[in-house]
């Protein structure tokens, strides 16, 4: 019951955590079940060494069935686990309510097919929870960010980004992917999850184009450019679609500004990209790197910065009649947060979207301690 | 060393040696209060720990009290900078003069450079800051805090002022001025809190130009320059918070505690002003009004103005034309 509550945690839906317990199981086709929740339970033991052992009774009648011949190491140590713990379960016990309606009707081909192949490279990617690569274009709530699962990805991804994005209150962290189904370990409770998610307001990017430019011709051929030589060596260039700026050197390299993403940032300095290129530049794409992030959100109640720069003075700084911010310095993740007596906080300094959202989990319960009324 | 009830304060200021009576009669400044009586009076001081509705007579002697100083600091540095041979006052001369107390002065060095620390930070959230900063093609990061650093370097002969720079002791006054803020802030509800917040941001800094008026600075031949300006509406603030510190510990003093062996003498440390029938009956009174009387910031300007030692009978000659700068 509680992996139920778990899986259901992860495709978002907090209703059905608590109106997970009184399920019935269903009994489907029982062989494709157990192979596709075989693959995902494959899927996590790859970061996780350590394997329950009440689920390996639920396990161990499946191995003669399913288990694929697959030479991926995480794989063999898991199989060699569950022929020690050999215990010949009747199929029809084995408790398959866990898994959600429409995941067993619409994805179990498709995850069959796909897991054994991402089987693999799910191995490989899964070494770093909070980094994983999301599927570049969507822009998904930070609780993918933890979610493991190959199969889950999958099928989130036609399907359920609404639910994703209705439930932003999945904390990001969740230190391990396996604490969402392995029983014992209790997932964050809602109520300690701040429920906010701060946007992001501006992203800076550097990308090299890799020829030397000619700024006088460039700044003559293209609209909306500026240059002015004596004031600042660079062509500024703008585009309304994303609305960005970018300083173009003439040694080839660019800065671009403005962003509300990565992905807007990557796509403006290509289209930056390709506007030099159409100009006549052999121009390349390389090394795209975003240098800042910013993002900005709301607790909405008052903060008693007197008391957070007192209780935490190694970190802050206040001096109101310069800035009415105070500035914290967040050692980990290295940000930078201003934050306001209205409940504002800006951070920065974040070369990942992740430490962003990091970051604001760290700050959320201390600002509740100092809540003006 | 003077002890002001149980606290002590270093008084290492600097001596100055410039006329400051005539300046304080000088009538013209009567009109600049309207301009700056607002930063210095209830706001400014309310958010230093004085009442929410100080005294306007209290206002007044503070404003007095801090225009006479920056104008003999100004002077003096004037002719330090006409030593130096230089055509403006810059900040190295005020951090000449303040090079006798560490404390102040690594305070004011550790203002410059969260001033730095800002503006680097704005600049990286806002675009549209990035690119100027860019297009005026200066590098502004750090700026003053290579500034200080190099001046002190070539200034220091003991090597006691360049050890500041990585010294992180906890500066009491402010940790003082901080702990304050907190407990007043405590008991405060949101509108009140606001209102103290917005108190807290006015600064000298905000309205240059009409801080500079207030200086008056056109009649003087050598003018201070950016960076300086900056420095002297920090020490501005200082002052005004130095004061309504004092002010706060002669009030403490003047409560007579039970129990206190030294009750007997506390009046007789006071020097009763009877120019005002009000400033008396406001000093015989006892503080039940919140709000820094006229009489405890003039006894906070005699006391911080007087030395205590074995040898200050002998040495009040050289000090007698001398104001005590309470900001260096």
């Amino acid at each position: 019951m509680r992996l139920i509550n778990a899986f259901r945690a992860q495709t978002g839906s907090e209703a059905a955590r608590s109106t997970g317990s009184p399920q019935p199981p269903t009994a489907g086709p029982l062989p494709m079940d157990e192979e596709t929740y075989l693959e995902l339970y494959l899927d996590q033991c790859a970061v996780q060494d350590d394997l329950v052992p009440p689920r390996s009774p639920l396990f161990s009648p499946v191995v003669p069935y399913v288990y694929p011949p697959n030479p991926s190491n995480p794989e063999t140590t898991f199989n060699s686990h569950l022929e020690s713990k050999e215990t010949s379960g009747d199929f029809s016990s084995v408790d398959l309510s866990f898994l959600p309606d429409e995941f067993t009707q619409e994805n179990k081909e498709q995850a069959v097919i796909r897991s054994k192949h991402e089987i693999e490279e799910n191995c490989e990617t899964q070494s770093q929870q909070s980094r994983l690569p999301l599927p570049s274009g969507q822009d998904v709530g930070p609780g993918l960010d933890s979610s493991s699962l190959s199969s889950s990805r999958s099928h989130l991804h036609p399907g359920d980004a609404n639910s994703i994005q209705s439930s932003p209150e999945k904390a990001n962290s969740n230190p391990s992917p396996l604490a969402s189904i392995t029983p014992m370990t209790p997932m964050t409770p809602v109520s300690e999850c701040s429920g906010i998610v701060p946007q992001l307001q501006n992203i800076v990017s550097t990308v090299n184009l890799a020829c030397k430019l000619d700024l006088k011709k460039i700044a003559l051929h293209a609209k909306n450019a500026e240059y002015n030589p004596k004031r600042f060596a660079a062509v500024i260039m703008r585009i309304r679609e994303p609305r960005t700026t970018a300083l173009i050197f003439s040694s080839g390299k660019m800065v671009c500004t403005g962003a509300k993403s990565e992905e807007q940032s990557r796509l403006a300095a290509r289209k930056y990209a390709r506007i030099v290129q159409k100009l006549g530049f052999p121009a390349r794409f390389l090394d795209f790197k975003i240098q800042n992030m910013v993002g900005s959100c709301d607790v909405r109640f008052s903060i008693r910065l007197e008391g957070l720069v007192l209780t935490h003075q190694q970190f802050s700084s206040y001096e109101p009649e310069l800035f009415p911010g105070l500035i914290y310095r967040m050692v980990k993740p290295r940000i930078v947060l201003l934050i306001f007596v209205s409940g504002k906080v800006v951070l920065t300094g974040a070369k990942e979207r992740s430490e962003i959202y990091e970051a604001f989990e760290n700050i959320y319960p201390i600002l509740k301690g100092f809540r003006k009324a | 060393m003077v002890v002001f009830g149980t606290t002590f304060f270093n008084f290492d200021s600097f001596i100055g040696k410039t006329e400051s009576t005539e300046i304080i009669g000088n009538p013209v400044f009567s009109h600049c209060y309207r301009d700056i009586l607002p930063l210095m009076s209830g706001s400014g001081r309310f958010s230093l720990g004085d009442a929410r509705r100080p005294l306007h007579e209290t206002a007044v002697l503070v404003e007095d009290v801090v225009h006479t100083q920056l104008i003999n600091l100004l002077q003096q540095a004037a002719e330090i900078s006409q030593l130096r041979g230089a055509r403006v006052i810059s900040a190295e001369d005020l951090l000449f003069l303040m090079r006798k107390d560490k404390k102040k002065l690594r305070r004011l060095l550790k203002y410059m450079f969260i001033r730095d620390y800002k503006s680097k930070i704005i600049k990286g959230i806002d675009e549209d800051d990035l690119l100027e900063d860019k297009l005026t093609g200066s590098s502004n990061a750090n700026k003053r805090q290579k500034f200080a650093q190099d001046f002190l370097n070539s200034v220091d002969q003991t090597g006691e002022l360049l050890a500041m720079f990585e010294d992180d002791e906890i500066d009491e006054v402010k940790q003082e001025r901080m702990e304050r803020a907190e407990r007043q802030t405590r008991i405060m509800d949101s509108a009140q809190y606001a209102e103290f917040c917005e108190s807290r941001q006015l600064s000298f800094s905000k309205k240059a130009s009409k801080f500079r008026d207030w200086l008056d600075c056109s009649s003087m031949e050598i003018k201070p320059n950016v960076v300086a300006m900056e420095i002297l509406a920090y020490l501005a603030y200082e002052t005004v918070a130095q004061l309504v510190d004092l002010a706060l510990l002669v009030r403490q003093d003047m409560v007579t505690k039970a129990g206190d062996p030294f009750s007997h003498a506390i009046s007789a440390t006071f020097i009763q002003y009877h120019n005002s029938a009000e400033s008396t009956a406001a000093c015989g009174v006892e503080a039940h009004s919140d709000a820094i009387q006229p009489c405890h910031i003039r006894e906070a300007v005699r006391r911080y103005g007087r030395k205590i030692g074995p040898l200050s009978p002998f040495t009040s000659a050289y000090r007698r034309n001398g104001t005590a700068f309470l900001a260096c």
